[in-house]
Order: structure tokens, then C-alpha cells, then sequence
């Protein structure tokens, strides 16, 4: 039973609360429109859209806006200028809602592009932007047919992480082995132009030339390995799903978000940085009193550290898959580790995460021991040999790609997993092929 | 026997096929872990007793024999049950437990001959004595690159002995805590007409709802009961607003659709 609700007539009764910026240019001379709200994009989480729409309609609360997102479809604006109902229409299906913009029944009389109440909620394709890659996919998770979904366990997330990397090793692989190539041959780059001799006049000078060189591939190796971090993400996930994936399409896929990765990482990193670094300094007065009291702050600040690392687990994921940022992606990513799926200390989120990650590293550890030891046994043979040296450091990088890859993997499980069990997101996926 | 890429088939001499999902490094090594707790446990249990009992056993001892057991002698014993609980663990548990270890139970795994048969002493003794080969420095650097290149995720130790490892139980079936809705007392009670547009993947996902909706939190349990419930009332074509809750109302579809499973 599909009915239009004035939500904005209704709104417009009290008095205050108007759509921002339709207030503003109520006197301009533009073109006026309807703006309806005709449901929701598949996937889209009603919460989210209730969120979005709170944010222009200030007076409302959740609820409300959520009661009134039982109704749809929904009249926002009948009479707000083209422009501004543009703006709006781009915001709310960046949210996951699916607006229609029509000429008023006045005008539609004369115009054929008017739309009529009740139609069917479809999105006009020519007016939406254009989607950057993968953008779709968040809004509307595909799920191939035939891709069981369920609630796994610890063992199965790893089960199912192993599988993946099987099946997809070279893609997964090369994304990660990249930053490290590029890395190495950056690291090997400096170690020839500051060791190779009368390049630099002084001590100094070289000392100087050494740190902006330095500096400067720090930086370049961050954003390369965020980049990576992205690009796994996007992999894993499109894999997971049943999709194909590639090296260059999961990087191209990142192009647009690696911005705000980079961003909410350092922001993380930063949130981290200062309540370890208050510790360090009360750590440092209270030194001069006494030791046990210092043990005891010590202990408290590797406590929070690591509670603030698991809260923030999956900001990356969220970053890369959800299309959120800084401190909104800071929250989701505590949501989504803070929740209370099943009963028992050893099966709480957080508690799974650490154990998942335990056994991903011992893991991991294990494939790093089988590429280190050839490097080993070669670094012994062919002490001081530059070829040597070479191969040591290259079977090192893949040891520790091949490490850094499976566990990574499993978090990106493991993150479905919890959504999985907190959002029903598999059954809404079976839902919507139904 | 054929397999695919997680599971094992095995045809038995009467033609009978059945299934069993293969266990991955994943779940093995979760078991393996737990069995390791398990073990050195009972190793370290054995050495305070074997210290204790190296320090208490002369005093308690008026015969004197005890005596001329040397402190040495007591912890090289110590020494020799360390090694059968280290390696006679794997073997005991597994021959007498038809496959399985505390890990693996815990983990629902089993060991199986590749015919699906129960495992026995014999290969129960080679997959572990093997199991020095595949953790050759720890951490089974040997045995992961093994199982990465096994069609049937098998160790060296399982080669040798002719075995796969198998999960028992893929998942377990979240009961949920809500009893199922009385189909004599209904709110909807029209829903009966339009069983037959439900198919059974539809009664599969609305069953999971129902399993699962604790899990869930608040606002995503509304939301998506409410998006099973439109699904199967614009599909019914329902006139009319519903009387309860959506979930009421799928616990009655359920309820009402076992009910006409059970009579058929």
C-alpha cells in the first residue's frame, strides 16, 4: 500500500523547520520543483537515510523521521527551487535513498518530464551522477547467487580466509607486494646514492640530502601502502561477494577514497598518539616516586591502547566499504566491534577479533619461516655478495606480503561476519534476490 | 572419490554418496591451538608433580627405596611422559576418540580415512609421528605449503596415512530464544490462503529471521523484518494495514507454513 505523505506540509505546520537552504533562497527567481522521496536504494539502511534526513529537517527526531520512512513514498519540498532540490537530491541518494525531482501538478499539465505521485520508485538514471567504481556495490551489495553467507566461527573465518587467498593468491598477493616493491627499490635507490660515495661534498650536506630524501619516501611508502590497504579491502570484498576483481581495478576503485583512508587513518593514529603520550608523561613524573605506581600506569595505558586499537579494527573497512570518514567512521567501527551478538566472554567481539588475529598471525608466521628460510641458508652461503643480499631481501618482502596478506584477509571476513550477525546483511541480500 | 575445492565426496561399495566439507588450515589450526593449551597443561602438571614428588618422596618413604632414586633419575622419567603426552596425545585421542582430539571436538573436526571410514591406530600413529616433519621449526611452515597445494587440504601426515581431515557440523543452527507462535490463537489468520505463494527459499530466509533476530540490533531487526513482511504482502496483494507487529506477523507465516508441511 503505497501512499504520499506530506512530510514537509507537515513540517511547515510547525513553523520552525524548514529545508535548509530552500528557506534561504526562497526570494530567487528559479525554477520550482517537487522533490519526493520514492524509497530506498537496495542495501540502503533506513537508519543511515533517517540520519541524513535529520540533518536537514533539524526539529525531528530519529524516530519521527523513521516512522515517517514507513510511509514511502514521501513529499520533501513541493515548491523549492531547482537548485537547491539538485543539491538535496545528490545528498540523500549519497545516502542510500532513492529522490525524484518533478515540476509541480500546476505546471506538469504542460510538461511532459513531470512525475506523477505513486509512481514507480525507480532512480532516474540520467539525472543521478555518475557512480565512481564501486560505489554501487556499497550502496547496493551484490551478492552472486550461490555465495553461502551465514554466521561463522573463528575456525571458519579462517577456514574461508585460506580458501580466498588460494583462489585469488597472485591478485591478493601482487596488492600487497607493491608497496613493498616499491619500498625496496626506493630503500635500495638511497642505500646506492648515500653509499656509493663522492656524491655529497660534506658530512653535512649528505646528512641533509639523507633526510628529505628520506622523508620524502616515507610519505610516498604511506600513501602506496594505503593505498594497498584499500585495494586489498576492495578485493576481498568483491571476491567475498562472488565478483571478479584485478589488481589495477581494485587500485583504480581507491583512486576517489584514498584522500579520506589516508586521513582517518592518521586521525586514528593521532587519537592513539595522545592519550599514550599523556600516559608516557604522568608515566615520566610519577618515575621520580615511585616504580610501582609507573608499572601500574604502564599497564593502564597498554590497556587503553589496545582497547582503542580493537574499537577501531575495522576503520579501514568501513573507510574502503561503507563510504564513510574521519570521526563518523571512528563510531562505526566501535558499533560494529561493540556489539553483542552472542553470549559468553570468549565469543565477544572483541574477544573473537583478538583470537582471529592470534591464529592469523601464528599463521602468517608460518609462511613467513617457509620464505625466510631459503633467504637465510642463501644470506649464510653468499655472505657480502650484493646478489645475495638482493634475493635475501626479496624473499623477505614476500614472506612478509605473504603474512601480512592472510590475516588481513580474515579481518575483511570477519568484518562481513559482524555485520552478518548484527545487520542480517545476508538475509537482506537473500531477501532482495528472492 | 571426487572432490571440489572445499568439499570431499565419497561413494561408498553400495553406491551411496555422501558429503563432507573439508577443514581448512583455518580450523585446524584453532584446534591444534586449544590441544596445545591441553597439552602443555598436563606437561607442566607433570613436572610439579615429578619436582614435588623428588623433594616429599624420601621423607615419606621409611623403607628407603625412594633413596636411592635420584632426583635425576625422577625427572628423566618426567622427561619420558612429557614425550608420550607431546606425541601419544595426538595418537590416543585420535584412535580412541574415532578421529578426534579435545581441539578438534571443540572445533568439530574429525579425521577420517579418505573412504569416509574411521580412522585406527595405524594412521592414527603415522599422521603423527609425520607431524614432526610438517612443523619442522614450528608453525608448520612445511605443512601450510603443503595443504596451499592439496586439493583436500592435506598435511604430509595425511598423505602418508591416507586421511582427511573433515568439519562435522558446518554451523550450528541458532535456535533463538522466541517459542514458535500458536497457530490456534492468530492475529492474521487470512495468511492461510496465500501459503502456497510461499516458496521454500522465502520460508528459509523468514525461518533465519526468526533464528537469528537477537543477534540483531534494534534498528536492523526493524528494518529488515519490515522488509520480509512488504515482500510478502505486496506479493500477496493484502488489502489493509497489519493488526500486530511485522514480526508477529512472520512468526505466524512460519508457524502456519510448518504446520502445513508437517500435514502434508
Amino acid at each position: 500500500m503505497i501512499f504520499v505523505a506530506d512530510l514537509y506540509a507537515g513540517l511547515q505546520d510547525g513553523g520552525r523547520e524548514k529545508i535548509e537552504g530552500v528557506a534561504a533562497v526562497e526570494n530567487n527567481e528559479s525554477k520550482r520543483v517537487v522533490l519526493r522521496l520514492m524509497g530506498l536504494q537496495q542495501g540502503a539502511s533506513e537508519e543511515k537515510l533517517a540520519l541524513a534526513l535529520q540533518r536537514i529537517y533539524k526539529g525531528k527526531t530519529q524516530e519521527d523521521l523513521r516512522r515517517a520512512l514507513l510511509g514511502l513514498p514521501l513529499v520533501l519540498a513541493r515548491n523549492a527551487p531547482e537548485q537547491q532540490a539538485q543539491k538535496i537530491k545528490h545528498f540523500l541518494e549519497s545516502q542510500g535513498a532513492i529522490v525524484k525531482i518533478s515540476l509541480p501538478a500546476s505546471q506538469a499539465a504542460s510538461e511532459p518530464d513531470s512525475v506523477s505521485p505513486g509512481a514507480s520508485p525507480e532512480p532516474e538514471s540520467g539525472e543521478v551522477r555518475q557512480p565512481y567504481a564501486g560505489e554501487e556495490r556499497r550502496s547496493r551489495p551484490r551478492v552472486s547467487k550461490g555465495i553461502g553467507l551465514h554466521p561463522m566461527g573463528i575456525g571458519e573465518i579462517l577456514d574461508r580466509s585460506f580458501h580466498l587467498l588460494r583462489d585469488h593468491f597472485w591478485l591478493l598477493f601482487l596488492i600487497i607486494l607493491i608497496p613493498q616493491v616499491i619500498y625496496f627499490l626506493v630503500s635500495q635507490g638511497l642505500r646506492l646514492a648515500f653509499t656509493g660515495g663522492a656524491a655529497m661534498s660534506s658530512p653535512l650536506a649528505m646528512g641533509v640530502g639523507f633526510g628529505i630524501t628520506a622523508f620524502f619516501s616515507a610519505i610516498i611508502f604511506l600513501i602506496v601502502q594505503f593505498w594497498a590497504q584499500g585495494a586489498l579491502i576492495d578485493a576481498v570484498s568483491e571476491t567475498y561477494l562472488g565478483h571478479s576483481a584485478s589488481v589495477g581495478g581494485s587500485y583504480g576503485a581507491m583512486r576517489k577514497r584514498l584522500g579520506r583512508l589516508i586521513g582517518t587513518m592518521v586521525l586514528m593514529g593521532l587519537l592513539l598518539a595522545v592519550p599514550i603520550g599523556v600516559f608516557g608523561v604522568v608515566g615520566a613524573v610519577l618515575a621520580m616516586v615511585s616504580g610501582f605506581l609507573t608499572a601500574i600506569l604502564a599497564l593502564a595505558g597498554v590497556g587503553l591502547a589496545l582497547y582503542l586499537l580493537l574499537n577501531w579494527l575495522m576503520v579501514d573497512k568501513v573507510v574502503v566499504l561503507e563510504d564513510t570518514s574521519w570521526m563518523r567512521a571512528l563510531r562505526r567501527s566501535k558499533e560494529l566491534m561493540t556489539a553483542r551478538t552472542e553470549d559468553g566472554f570468549w565469543k565477544s567481539t572483541k574477544m573473537k577479533a583478538s583470537l582471529i588475529l592470534l591464529l592469523g598471525f601464528l599463521i602468517g608466521f608460518g609462511f613467513q619461516l617457509l620464505f625466510q628460510l631459503p633467504g637465510a641458508v642463501l644470506g649464510l652461503l653468499g655472505k657480502g655478495s650484493a646478489v645475495v643480499a638482493t634475493l635475501f631481501n626479496m624473499l623477505n618482502i614476500a614472506a612478509t606480503s605473504l603474512a601480512t596478506v592472510y590475516t588481513a584477509v580474515a579481518m575483511i571476513l570477519y568484518y562481513y561476519d559482524i555485520r552478518v550477525r548484527k545487520e542480517g546483511f545476508d538475509l537482506k541480500m537473500m531477501a532482495e534476490n528472492l | 572419490m571426487e572432490t571440489s575445492r572445499e568439499t570431499v565426496t565419497i561413494q561408498t561399495p553400495e553406491s551411496v554418496r555422501f558429503q563432507y566439507v573439508l577443514a581448512g588450515v583455518g580450523s585446524r589450526a584453532a584446534a591444534y591451538l586449544l590441544d596445545t593449551v591441553i597439552r602443555y597443561v598436563s606437561i607442566l602438571s607433570i613436572f610439579v608433580l615429578a619436582t614435588l614428588l623428588g623433594s616429599l618422596l624420601p621423607d615419606l618413604d621409611p623403607t628407603g627405596i625412594a633413596e636411592k632414586l635420584s632426583k635425576t633419575w625422577i625427572m628423566a622419567l618426567a622427561v619420558l611422559a612429557y614425550g608420550i603426552v607431546d606425541l601419544g596425545y595426538f595418537i590416543f585421542f585420535e584412535a580412541f576418540w574415532n578421529g578426534q582430539t579435545p581441539g578438534k571436538r571443540k572445533q568439530g573436526l574429525r579425521v577420517v580415512r579418505r573412504n569416509g571410514q574411521p580412522i585406527g591406530w595405524l594412521e592414527s600413529a603415522i599422521r603423527n609421528i609425520l607431524r614432526a616433519v610438517d612443523i619442522v621449526l614450528g608453525f608448520y611452515p612445511l605443512g601450510l605449503i603443503v595443504i596451499f597445494f592439496s586439493r583436500k587440504n592435506q598435511r604430509i601426515g595425511d598423505y602418508a596415512a591416507g586421511t582427511v581431515v573433515v568439519v562435522e557440523e558446518k554451523w550450528k543452527v541458532f535456535q533463538g530464544k522466541s517459542r514458535p507462535r500458536d497457530t490456534k490463537s492468530l492475529i492474521h489468520p487470512e495468511i492461510e490462503n496465500y501459503l502456497t505463494l510461499v516458496d521454500p527459499s522465502q520460508y528459509q530466509v523468514l525461518k533465519s529471521f526468526l533464528q537469528r533476530r537477537e543477534e540483531m540490533d534494534e534498528g536492523h531487526r526493524h528494518e529488515l523484518g519490515r522488509l520480509l513482511a512488504r515482500q510478502l504482502l505486496e506479493k500477496w496483494k493484502i488489502p489493509g494495514r497489519l493488526k500486530g507487529s511485522y514480526e508477529v506477523f512472520l512468526e505466524e507465516v512460519v508457524a502456519l507454513y510448518e504446520e502445513r508441511k508437517r500435514a502434508i
